[in-house]
């Protein structure tokens, strides 16, 4: 089956800066891909090359079999994109907006589906977009990727700027693409949003694709980061146990990571008196860390990390 | 055939402009022509030395009707025409590019040459428009009043504008190419319109001065004011021929570099003029 997305060696730099540092991916069709990274990773980077807004000065990436750059009409007319910093015309009303992306593929207008679309984002089109909040642009600009039916979606961060009912609401439509056999690729530097909506996930930092991975595994290796308060310091080697990580003792407060599951250290901290108890979402620094096994990791890294 | 839709809505954008700029233009062909008489009464007796006149700035006889209204309206109604190419040429990339909507505008499938000719089409429909504007106006004024120019020659000195304002909008598209930022691409011209007037102003009549008048765009419409000499054919086909040059460079320099949404993060003068050079001669 030809795959959604095929990157070879793809490389960019922009002046002496490297944004991506030959990357190779490759994202079957039919699925919700998520593209997990940090800020300035290179998640637009990669995106903006598959839509040949920029070229990549060493390897080759394809869309649904076509060059993204050769053949990057062919691209263009079967993808969706959302720019990840969406701008869109002022002084347009949101259904011009609409009409005027439509124009670009008329054979695929419906207003059918548009207007289905448009309900259950709960868009107001008579607006001026000007007048609109920072969500319901994101809206618009997620309308507008959706509104010919797209083989492939590509959306750079969708749900940043949105409130958490309207990203469930996001999540159901990227759900509904995927289900009708459409391939969904986005961007986030959130982990658990990644974690909810997507089949599978490559891991991108510093240019480089560090990961690729079925979301299932990733979750397997889920770091916890743990803070408790006991009533008085707890014995020494409490904690001397498998997958704990990043001990550090203050007082009677102990903070930590727990790389293999949470059942033994939660029985260890049982044993004690316990006044406080918090558990926070592994940042994607934790989670690159729980993927890079010792020896894996460089020393700038560790050092970084202690 | 691909849909206009680009061309449409680049001429739905600049409906009040365009609007606004025939008005302007209206306004002052028209009050010209019915100022005329008195501008000729007064003179009818005050005969302006060969010396004062180059002196301010032109060698056309203001006594005639055909000298008067070359001086008064064609002299300089073309900046204003200008003015306006300035703002649509270097809105029509450089200005998606600092707005950001280039993004949304370059991901759908549409090549980056049609963007450019359709915008540019749109555009010189505008500056048609706006021009039209001003011939509108003479002919409502001139029939009212006894100045011995003919509609048709107006026609045809209107005509006349068109090169030298489509060289500038050339000039405009071509920097908003090289300079992904409108503030830059728009200076840049607007140095270049306002230093070449006046040089080719300046220059009237001072004869150590005079080689460089042929440097400047402006002899190429000035010294063919066709209302008093006629067109001169070949100074209409080197503007358009250096325009034509001008769109080709800007259509090489767009299909080939980074789109940047946002602008340009390198604006450094030296970087910018390189990349010019390379994008354009193709290194």
């Amino acid at each position: 089956m030809t795959p959604a997305i095929q990157l070879n060696g793809v490389a960019k730099s922009y002046g002496d800066t490297r944004a991506l540092s030959g990357i190779d991916l490759t994202v079957e069709p039919g699925r919700i891909f998520g593209f997990l990274g940090p800020n300035g990773a290179g998640k637009t980077t990669t995106i903006r090359i598959l839509l040949d807004l920029i070229r990549p000065d060493a390897g080759a990436a394809s869309v649904l079999g076509f060059d993204c750059q050769r053949q990057s009409l062919e691209v263009r007319r079967r993808v969706g994109y959302l720019p990840g910093d969406l701008r869109l015309y002022e002084s347009m009303r949101g259904d011009v907006l609409l009409d005027f992306i439509d124009s670009f593929r008329p054979e695929k207008r419906d207003p059918a589906y548009r207007r289905a679309l448009v309900d259950r984002l709960d868009l107001d089109l008579t607006r001026r977009i000007r007048a609109l909040s920072k969500g319901n642009r994101q809206k618009l600009g997620l309308v507008q990727a959706l509104l010919h039916r797209p083989d492939l979606l590509v959306l750079d961060e969708p749900t940043s700027g949105l409130d958490p009912i309207v990203q469930d609401d996001v999540v159901h439509l990227l759900e509904d693409a995927a289900a009708e056999g459409r391939t969904v690729f986005f961007s986030s530097h959130v982990l658990p949003e990644v974690e909810k909506i997507s089949q599978s996930v490559a891991i991108i930092r510093a240019g480089k694709i560090v990961a690729i991975e079925d979301v299932a595994k990733l979750k397997a290796r889920s770091v916890h980061v743990i803070e408790v308060t006991f009533a008085a310091p707890p014995p020494p080697g409490l904690f001397a146990l498998p997958g704990v990580r990043e001990l550090r003792r203050d007082g009677a407060t102990v903070h930590f990571q727990a790389h293999d599951g949470v059942d033994a250290v939660l029985k260890a901290i049982a044993t004690q008196r316990v006044l406080d108890l918090r558990t926070q979402q592994p940042s994607l620094e934790d989670v690159f860390l729980a993927y890079y096994t010792e020896p894996e990791l460089p020393q700038e890294e560790r050092r970084a990390s202690a | 055939m691909p849909p206009l839709n680009i061309f449409a809505k680049t001429l739905r954008d600049q409906k009040w402009q365009i609007v606004g700029f025939a008005f302007a233009l209206a306004a002052m062909s028209s009050t010209s022509v019915w100022l005329w008489p008195s501008v000729r009464d007064s003179l009818q007796n005050f005969d302006i030395p060969a010396a004062a006149r180059a002196f301010l700035g032109s060698d056309l006889d203001f006594a005639t009707g055909a000298g008067y209204l070359s001086g008064r309206y064609f002299g300089w109604t073309e900046i204003l025409a200008i003015v306006y190419v300035i703002i649509a040429g270097t809105g029509a990339i450089a200005g998606e590019e600092s707005a950001s909507t280039i993004d949304l505008l370059l991901a759908q499938p549409v090549s980056r040459r049609s963007v450019i000719l359709q915008k540019l089409a749109a555009i010189i429909l505008g500056l048609a428009i706006i021009i039209f504007g001003g011939y509108a106006g003479f002919l409502v004024s001139v029939p009212t009043v006894d100045i011995a120019v003919s509609l048709a020659d107006i026609a045809v000195a209107c005509a006349n504008m068109l090169p030298i304002v489509i060289f500038f909008f050339a000039l405009s598209l071509w920097a908003g190419a090289v300079a992904p930022n409108r503030g830059m691409a728009a200076g840049v011209v607007i140095a270049v319109t306002t230093a070449t007037y006046f040089v080719f102003t300046l220059a009237n009549g001072v004869e150590s001065l005079e080689p460089v008048r042929y440097a400047t765009p402006f002899y190429y419409y000035g010294a063919g004011l066709p209302l008093v000499y006629g067109i001169v054919w070949w100074h209409v086909g080197l503007l358009l021929s250096v325009s034509g040059v001008l769109v080709l460079l800007t259509l090489r320099t767009f299909e080939r570099r980074d789109v940047s949404a946002g602008g340009a993060t390198d604006l450094g003068l030296r970087s910018v003029v390189r990349r010019a050079i390379a994008q354009s001669t193709g290194t």
